[in-house]
């Protein structure tokens, strides 16, 4: 697409990280509410704001924070709790992966950049956007920092507020991340292959949620549906 | 609990999740792959978001909901609805968390 690009090249990169930041801002909006939950629980197990703020800008890591406040609050220590967040989050190296082929070209400490903000949202939304063909380091880059933004905001809203907000639940919390994945999923089932590799995938899922202990679903579930549909559309 | 075990954690989990995005992304975009492995991996998104969304809509919290019992599940269908017919990724999650109040208000 020559003309997209040049057209691509012609927008300033201000403009172009600025179109990321609108891009990311239903993520902002979806992870400001989780993270505040999780401030609150965190300020509950003797976090101080300033360390909930600071986990969450530094790990980035969404559900595997949660689970660290859990396994925290159940007593473990300090290598197990980081144990399980990596296990929990080991579906980033095949996001990374995935990333990879649209980043080929750009400098290591971007990719260091874009692999410090990769989240299963972020990840999505700046796929869905290289595939169109519109999507560079500074796009990316801005939806990467309003997400960020989102979950460190709030994150540290919930720390701060934790006894005026309360049971962050009532509003819908729980469901800011599922609302998130099922339209970014909408947004990936772009043809009658990816439709059936979608089906295959929840297929698998649901099986070996059965069968594995958790969270490794997570991560075979998408290797083995991506291997049935590479080699059936071969 | 101690501030030391705290520390611990964040720093912890700030150095693993680096190293656990990091290296595939900076290896593989500087390895020309095979056909079959690109073709592998452009299948990776749509299998991990549905993978996403089954975890988190059929077994929310680590628990099996049947279909009358789910919130999520009907919230989820709605927000999938609303993304498809009007390709808006903010308005579909909002739509989505309400219509999950809503259903759960519904099925208690």
């Amino acid at each position: 697409m020559p003309e997209e690009r040049s057209k691509q090249d012609a927008c300033p990169p201000r403009a172009r990280f600025v179109r990321g930041l609108k891009l990311g801002l239903p993520i902002f909006l979806g992870y400001a509410p989780i993270g505040a939950a999780f401030g609150i629980v965190a300020r509950g197990l003797g976090f101080t704001p300033l360390q909930a703020a600071i986990c969450s800008g530094t790990a980035l890591a969404g559900a595997g924070q949660l689970i660290a406040l859990q396994l925290l609050g159940a007593g473990a220590g300090a290598v197990a709790v980081v144990f399980t967040t990596a296990i929990v989050n080991l579906r980033y190296v095949l996001f990374g992966a995935a990333m990879s082929q649209h980043v080929t070209g750009m400098s290591l400490p971007r990719q260091a950049f874009l692999a410090f903000t990769l989240t299963d949202e972020t990840f999505a939304v700046n796929i869905d956007d290289s595939r169109r063909g519109t999507a560079d380091f500074a796009s990316m880059a801005g939806v990467g920092v309003i997400a960020w933004t989102g979950w460190v905001l709030g994150s540290a809203a919930g720390a701060l507020a934790a006894g005026a907000i309360g049971d962050p639940t009532r509003f819908g919390v729980q469901f800011a991340m599922p609302a998130m994945f099922t339209a970014l999923l909408v947004a990936q089932a772009e043809d009658r292959t990816h439709v059936l590799t979608a089906v295959v995938a929840a297929l698998f899922a649901i099986g070996l949620m059965l069968i594995l202990p958790d969270p490794w679903y997570l991560i075979v579930a998408p290797v083995l549906a991506a291997t049935v549909a590479t080699v059936v559309s071969r | 609990m101690s501030g030391r075990i705290i520390w611990a954690v964040i720093i912890g989990m700030a150095v693993v999740n680096f190293a656990i995005r990091f290296p595939s992304i900076a290896i593989l975009s500087r390895t020309e792959l095979p056909a079959w492995a690109k073709r592998w991996l452009s299948y990776i998104p749509v299998s991990a978001m549905a993978t996403l969304v089954v975890g988190g809509v059929i077994r929310p919290d680590g628990q099996w909901l049947g279909p009358l019992e789910n919130p999520y599940l009907w919230a989820s269908g709605v927000t999938g609805l609303v993304y498809w017919r009007f390709r808006s990724f903010l308005g579909a999650t909002i739509v989505g968390v309400v219509c999950f109040l809503a259903f759960t208000a519904l099925l208690g």
